[in-house]
């Protein structure tokens, strides 16, 4: 009866619901920002390579033929949706570790991938971008909270109450000695002791945000910035060393590395800037690769050879006796994109490729481009 | 084409976006609020165009409800008289929409800008670094602060989305004509609540930036509606009278007496009143103003700009 009488006031609510859940829909669909997916680069212990999966999963991988170490990948204890996972892995004793968006750091056993232990135990931090490092028993890392944590690497007890920077920390800190380097959003490189977490210097020189993780070499502290420069840093007493003169176009995001004193800097420009590592003036002309993409991929040097990754999935070899760069495999046929760090171990590459359809690991020969292995499926499946 | 839409308005956008933070204390949230006042003051003209081809359109609506009675059944010759009404009031249906068309891409621009500015994961941040362009200030002030007043610019916020609804339907209900027309009334209500449901109801579930965004859009909105409609329109008329829906009878008496009303030019006689209370004490051209009988159901503004607009077209129309 009373739907009877009021069945045009059902009819516009009805309506409404319609409308509201469209508009929603919609609207929610097509505001345009990306889900966190994660771009876990590889760490590779006695023979055993680690890296956890686009899924969120930790998967363990016998290095001489890329078969799994596990018979389950680890899902670190998270319920199937998983967790993105940015940080490379860090490896010690019987332990591996990684740190999630979620804002948990996992401690999962080498030899059967159970979970040992999870920071913080209860609750969780703000989201963890950058990989955990180990270090004489105790694990660090930062947080985007803009907090450098230490803790128990046994336990997973916090060891010092952490340091508190300005901003966003997405880099992985750098152990050198008994001193921890790590850069922050809030433009700043700080230098801690890591028994105690206390400054020791902070470097703000940089104008621009640094997300990428220091490069420590002969005393000196390597950092490129989001204001286009790369820094070198007296890791004494965090003075300047020099300021890149050459004009880049985009943001330092990946970790340069060196060799034979020449730092080689990959930009998001597309383009390696080399650099004499005590001046700072360019040693070659910056190396541009045939197709320019970013690259946010830390390069790593393999027998005398820069291998970079750039993000639409070409792999480059750059010959630092000449700076000629080929093309060593392009793999970015089928989508998929290269974002995470680099691995190397005994002339071999590994390389994490992933697009929304795949999640594979490559072994490469780092001379001639051909594969160790064939590729693995990091997917479960 | 989606590359060039990108490289174009939206990296002109996001750009100006981040290089105006830098002279607004790097406060992401005082940026979105001064530049959408800026793009909204560059367009006002366009606005204010829109609201009074729309308000002319609404001032039409007796006379077309009565022309729809009248030629109910021959849908041709309803086109026709319809066609012919608005060429004799100097009032084209698309003066209401072509401004609000020019300014679409604007509005899609500024909304993706900040989306993207928005960057919260990685994913997102690397993106952005494709768009920027290389000033300076732009590489810089990057990631921007997300904090302003109480809220995260990257979280969704519960109270700025109850005040996008509240802004919006201020807005909504400033502009809603007053209909005597059973059915044209039901649809302005159910647009009055839909809107401001629907985007608070998004608000909820999107980065409290874009319901900044609109919230400030909103209160612009507001304020322009006020100084040109000259008052608080809808609003003012809100509490002023219990709404009367008058008979067919009635409509067709009260158009006839219009119509033959010599004083009364064909304009006045278009827009007459059909008898609602509720108009009678309110009127666009002030709230609780009486209205001069014959004097036409336009506002002292809307009639101002309706016989300009019929000056400079250099007619008269028709008497009836």
């Amino acid at each position: 009866m009373w739907i009877k009488h009021n069945r045009r006031l059902l009819a516009k609510v009805l309506l409404l619901l319609v409308i509201l859940v469209i508009g929603g829909v919609t609207v929610s669909g097509c505001y345009g920002r990306s889900q966190p997916r994660g771009w876990s680069g590889a760490v590779i212990a006695d023979d055993t390579l680690f890296l956890a999966s686009v899924e969120g999963r930790l998967v363990g991988l016998n290095k001489s033929d890329g078969s799994r170490l596990w018979p389950v990948d680890s899902t670190l204890g998270i319920s199937e949706s998983g967790t993105a996972i940015y940080g490379t892995p860090a490896v010690a004793e019987d332990l591996v570790y990684v740190g999630g968006y979620n804002g948990r750091v996992y401690a999962v056993t080498f030899s059967t991938g159970a979970l040992r232990w999870v920071y913080p135990r209860e609750g969780n931090l703000e989201p963890i971008v950058g990989g955990v490092v180990v270090s004489q028993g105790m694990v660090y890392f930062g947080c985007s909270d803009g907090k450098v944590y230490a803790l128990d690497a046994i336990t997973g007890d916090r060891v010092w109450q952490s340091f508190e920077t300005g901003d966003k920390i997405w880099s992985t800190p750098v152990i050198d000695g008994d001193t921890l380097y790590i850069s922050s959003f809030d433009k700043k490189l700080y230098a801690l002791d890591a028994n105690t977490g206390s400054e020791k210097w902070v470097f703000a020189e940089a104008k621009g945000a640094i997300a990428s993780t220091p490069l420590v070499y002969e005393n000196t502290v390597y950092i490129g910035s989001f204001d286009r420069y790369l820094y070198a840093v007296d890791t004494t007493n965090g003075s300047l060393r020099w300021r890149s003169e050459v004009e880049v176009d985009k943001w330092f995001w990946a970790k340069p590395v060196v060799y034979n004193n020449v730092i080689y800097a990959p930009n998001l420009d597309g383009k390696v800037y080399i650099l004499d590592a005590n001046s700072g003036r360019e040693v070659a002309g910056a190396v541009e690769l045939d197709s320019p993409s970013p690259i946010s991929s830390d390069p790593v040097v393999v027998d005398g050879k820069v291998i970079i990754a750039s993000q639409e999935g070409k792999i480059y070899s750059l010959d630092t006796s000449n700076n000629q760069v080929g093309l060593l495999r392009n793999v970015g046929d089928d989508g998929q994109e290269i974002y995470a760090p680099l691995c190397a171990s005994d002339g071999a590459v590994y390389i994490h490729a992933q697009s929304s359809k795949q999640d594979t690991l490559y072994a490469l020969n780092a001379q001639t481009g051909v594969e160790v292995w064939r590729p693995v499926s990091l997917s479960s499946k | 084409m989606l590359e060039l839409w990108s490289s174009g308005p939206v990296a002109l956008m996001l750009n100006t976006l981040i290089a105006l933070s830098s002279y607004l204390f790097g406060s992401f949230g005082l940026t979105i609020v001064v530049l959408t006042i800026i793009i909204r003051g560059a367009m006002y003209p366009l606005t204010v165009k829109q609201l009074r081809a729309t308000r002319a359109m609404q001032a039409l609506q007796p006379k077309i409800a009565e022309l729809q009675k009248k030629y109910a059944k021959d849908k041709q010759r309803l086109a026709q008289e319809q066609m012919k009404l608005y060429k004799e009031s100097g009032v084209s249906p698309a003066g209401c929409a072509v401004p609000m068309l020019i300014q679409m891409p604007i509005w899609i621009a500024l909304f993706q800008s900040i989306i993207r500015v928005l960057a919260v994961t990685p994913e997102d941040l690397l993106g952005l670094s494709r768009h920027l362009w290389s000033w300076p200030v732009v590489y810089s002030m990057l990631p921007l602060d997300n904090n302003f007043l109480w809220f995260n610019l990257v979280s969704p916020d519960l109270p700025l989305a109850i005040l996008v609804g509240a802004t919006m339907w201020l807005t909504q209900k400033m502009v809603t004509p007053t209909t005597t027309d059973p059915q044209q009334r039901s649809q302005s209500q159910l647009m009055l609540w839909m809107m401001p449901l629907m985007f608070g109801f998004i608000a909820m579930s999107v980065p409290s930036g874009l319901a900044l965004y609109w919230a400030a859009s909103n209160v612009i909105s507001i304020v322009i509606q006020y100084f040109v409609l000259g008052g608080w329109g809808g609003l003012a008329r809100a509490g002023a009278g219990k709404y009367v829906v008058p008979s067919s009878k009635d409509i067709k008496v009260r158009v006839a007496e219009a119509e033959t009303a010599p004083s009364i030019s064909a304009m006045e006689a278009d827009i007459v009143d059909t008898g609602s209370t509720e108009e009678e004490e309110s009127g666009y051209g002030g709230a609780g103003d009486k209205r001069q009988l014959g004097g036409g159901g336009y506002p002292a503004s809307l009639r101002e700009f309706k016989s300009r607009s019929r000056r400079s077209k250099g007619h008269r129309p028709k008497r009836r």
